[in-house]
């Protein structure tokens, strides 16, 4: 049973450094033409070699970069799979992006540091955008959402405001409330 | 060294499996019995019952006999099933600790996985009998569409009974190991698991000694208990109808007519028509017990568990699409749990599936026969560990050919030149390959459509190309001296004297027998032909699982942003980036569940992760990468980073349902020992 999952751990260790320099055709080891069954059976292959099941009679350490080495051939194989994840890796890769991730986005610039209680013009609002202000800063976007709604009730006229809030609902978006 | 066995906590049964001798077998308690009823009874004297004895109780002392334990294992107080189940169980439920769900039995609280710890121990005392030997640690199933808080319980139910669980492991899944190990072909397989409490479908792909799955569904509320039910609710209308006496007011009653209903539908699985009598279920305004006759036919009982199964198909029907399969392309179909003892329930599958089903021989005990060899090949482990005097070394013609040091079965290389794989995989250290790894190389040319330009100073590093040319044949000496062998040893040793274990590294036969001589294999034990997995020797079975439900977190708008989607190989992991929404924000709470729905409320929600103490930044510039893990036996782990500084950042999963303090299992572990189990 050695006989499989026998790669000495410094070699493991040392395919995970380099693994963020490889494509997933190069993790399963693979050319850009394979079909469906050859990346089946590349995975099958990748699996006996490098998963954890493979080094349960190992050190700790090496059990663990196994389970590292494993998680990456799954992510290559979950891409690969299937063709639509496939074709647009395959575009990005071509611009040179080893890595595929979902709904990737371009990262905004923030603009600069202005506290919405600085932007609200009313005494209600800024009653208001003081409290959304303390809960954005404790990541209680939902919440701060609503006192921010609320401060534009009675600031309704107020756009830089207006703005805050769309890049509030932006932020919820791109990140979990 | 111990002994580790697998063990299938049903619902309704729990049967406990180990492979001894090279055979996988299920071990049977000192008066023969396999299946051990899934049943906890808190008796007066203290002692805890559990199996056969504690089914006794469930009528004379329905509110402190506790059953069907796992319907409600992982699940949070208030759900639907929790709801349900409060109003048919005839014990008392109680919110517990994180929204979690207890018992109240003889004044005192427990939380489910206490009460499974129980059943589980009664697992390891009737397995230590039977083997003769200390057993801590165990492969343990759950129904393959359990979620995170359901594994989580059941795994601290194993701790708390004192075993080590080496791999939460799904029902189909050791089904298809326990068959498929048999056929060594190529195959694509489907089990359908309909067991006491729960239904599942597993699709998976066997191509030699790896076990595939490749997609995974079913209901964990929906199993054989529901016709038992059924046929419950019928017999308490017959005997409202013609007593005027509701017998459901009763929770003993109830518990009565649920017991017979289950006989009732046994019976009709051997014979068109069966009666039953219930003499001693209700009494008339006078006191007397009411004598009660009930009869029904085959066709009546199909008539009313027809919807039920229909919901189980449905079921197949979806997870074959899911991979995008024809019927036609299954190889084999495998019925596995009680229930597809119906007849029904082999002619609907056998009629949908358009093939002959296999395994209908026992399908209480093939979950535990897979379990079992599974806990032994990742029982290698304690080889290494064990303190006892090491074994002899094995004979010679069983110890790998040559010292494991390439990677396995290299595919054969493509017509165009592959400038370099991920080469510190096979890069051979042993042969002088520098310490520092050579750089990567970009492999664009001919590995993928696309650049043919290699990356400015990238090279490839030659002796990659050299080594893995060599792997084909290394290949083939490896896999066949280091194959798994469950093969018996030939000839039986001599009474008393251990057959020779493996030297420590690399690891030798499965857990070998260490003391008890094998039996003679002219003499198989009398059911032993059904209860076997061949003897031929096997290559180690390979398992690569999937997580069944998808993981992920809710986003604006209250939707849910999967982060890994069901069916997903395990271990697997996602690392998303959070950033701040606001300038000077510390903090990020995430909401994590689990579930299909794209409506985040729809899922089961895990819990809440906080991630803290994050530095203070204009809006977006504080970037936290939080990495999901999923494990090996489907369980979330999760660790977060701060992107600029890559140092580890504050994150706290508050998980709903589980318990995970350790002061608390501390107490848990402690209560379990103020109790003797029988």
């Amino acid at each position: 049973m050695s006989g499989v999952g026998a790669l000495p751990f410094e070699s493991l260790q040392a395919w995970l450094t380099a693994v963020g320099d490889h494509s997933y055709y190069d993790i399963l080891e693979l050319h850009g033409r394979a079909t469906s069954a050859d990346i089946k059976k590349a995975f099958h292959d990748f699996a006996v070699a490098c998963h954890p099941d493979q080094y349960v009679d190992r050190d700790p350490a090496s059990l663990a970069a196994a389970g590292e080495v494993f998680k990456r051939g799954v992510e290559a194989y979950q891409v690969l799979s299937r063709p639509a994840t496939r074709a647009k890796y395959d575009a990005n890769l071509a611009k040179g992006k080893l890595r595929y991730v979902e709904g990737e986005q371009e990262q905004k610039k923030a603009p600069a540091m202005r506290t919405l209680e600085q932007i609200a013009k009313t005494p209600r609002a800024k009653q208001f955008a003081v409290k959304a202000d303390r809960l954005i800063s404790v990541g209680r976007l939902d919440e701060a959402r609503v006192a921010l709604v609320t401060a534009l009730q009675d600031d309704y006229d107020n756009d830089e405001l207006k703005d805050r809030l769309a890049v509030l609902y932006e932020a919820m978006a791109l990140e979990p409330l | 060294m111990s002994i580790a066995v697998g063990i299938d906590l049903g619902t309704t049964n729990t049967v406990v499996g180990a492979v001894r001798d090279g055979r996988a077998i299920t071990l049977a308690d000192d008066g023969g019995r396999r299946l051990i009823p899934s049943i906890v009874s808190f008796h007066p004297s203290g002692k805890v019952l559990v199996g056969d004895t504690a089914k006794d109780r469930r009528i004379v002392d329905p509110g402190n006999t506790i059953y069907s334990i796992k319907r409600l294992i992982g699940r949070t107080w208030g759900s639907d099933e929790v709801e349900r189940s409060r109003r048919s169980f005839g014990f008392e439920l109680v919110e517990g600790p994180k929204q979690g769900v207890a018992i109240v039995a003889r004044g005192e609280t427990y939380t489910l996985p206490e009460i499974s710890a129980f059943v589980l121990r009664r697992a390891k005392q009737i397995a230590e009998a039977a083997l003769g030997e200390t057993v801590d640690r165990a492969v343990i199933t759950v129904p393959a569409n359990f979620n995170d808080p359901q594994r989580a319980a059941t795994k601290l139910a194993g701790k708390l009974a004192g075993l080590e669980v080496l791999r939460i492991l799904n029902e189909p899944t050791a089904a298809a190991l326990a068959y498929g190990q048999s056929s060594g072909q190529n195959e694509r397989i489907a089990v359908y698991d309909l067991g006491g409490g729960t239904f599942d479908v597993t699709l998976l792909d066997l191509s030699g000694n790896v076990f595939e799955v490749l997609a995974t569904g079913g209901d964990t509320a929906l199993g054989g208990d529901d016709i038992d039910q059924l046929i419950a609710e019928r017999m308490a209308m017959h005997i409202l109808e013609n007593h005027r006496v509701d017998p459901r007011t009763d929770p003993s009653a109830r518990a009565t007519l649920r017991a017979r209903g289950e006989v009732l539908k046994q019976e009709l699985s051997a014979r068109e028509e069966a009666t039953c009598e219930l003499n001693d279920v209700v009494r008339g305004h006078g006191g007397d017990l009411i004598p009660v006759s009930f009869s029904m036919t085959r066709a009546q009982l199909e008539k009313l568990s027809g919807s039920l199964i229909d919901r189980t198909l449905e079921t197949c029907r979806f997870s074959i699409e899911t991979i995008g399969i024809k019927l036609g392309e299954l190889d084999r179909v495998i019925l596995v749990g009680g229930a597809t003892r119906m007849p029904l329930v082999v002619r609907r599958v056998e009629q949908y599936f358009q093939r002959q089903a296999t395994g209908r021989v026992n399908p209480d005990e093939v979950v535990a026969l897979g379990a079992a060899i599974q806990a032994a090949a990742l029982n290698r482990a304690a080889r290494g560990k064990a303190k006892a005097p090491e074994p002899p070394a094995r004979p010679a013609s069983l110890s790998p050919a040559a010292p494991p040091s390439h990677r396995v079965s290299a595919p054969p290389q493509p017509a165009a030149p592959r400038a370099a794989p991920p080469g510190p995989l096979l890069a051979a250290q042993a042969k002088g390959a520098p310490s520092v790894p050579p750089p990567p190389a970009w492999v664009g040319a001919a590995a993928a459509p696309g650049p043919t330009a290699p990356m400015p100073g990238s090279s490839s590093p030659k002796h990659d190309t050299i080594v893995q040319s060599e792997a084909p044949e290394i290949e083939r000496a490896e896999m066949g001296a280091g194959s798994f062998d469950f093969k018996l040893e030939l000839p039986a040793p001599p009474a008393g004297r251990a057959v020779a274990p493996g030297a420590p590294h690399p690891p030798g036969p499965p857990p070998a027998p260490q003391k008890k001589p094998a039996p003679p294999p002219a003499v198989p034990s009398a059911r032993a032909p059904e209860l076997l997995v061949p003897v031929a020797p096997l290559p180690a079975p390979l398992l690569i699982d999937v997580t069944p439900i998808s993981l992920g977190v809710e986003v604006a708008g209250g939707f849910t942003d999967v982060l890994i989607a069901a069916n997903t190989p395990v271990p697997c992991d996602r690392t998303r980036v959070f950033r701040t929404a606001s300038d000077g924000q510390t903090a990020v709470i995430v909401r994590v569940g689990q579930g299909e729905s794209r409506k985040f409320a729809e899922n089961t929600t895990l819990g809440d992760l906080e991630l803290s103490g994050l530095k203070r930044a204009a809006r977006g510039d504080a970037k936290i990468a939080v990495t999901f893990e999923i494990d090996a036996d489907g369980i979330l782990n999760v660790r977060a980073k701060d992107v600029d500084s890559g140092r580890e950042t504050g994150a706290k999963m508050h998980l709903l349902g589980t318990q995970t303090d350790a002061a608390a299992v501390a107490d848990m572990v402690a209560r379990q020992q103020r109790h003797t189990v029988g």
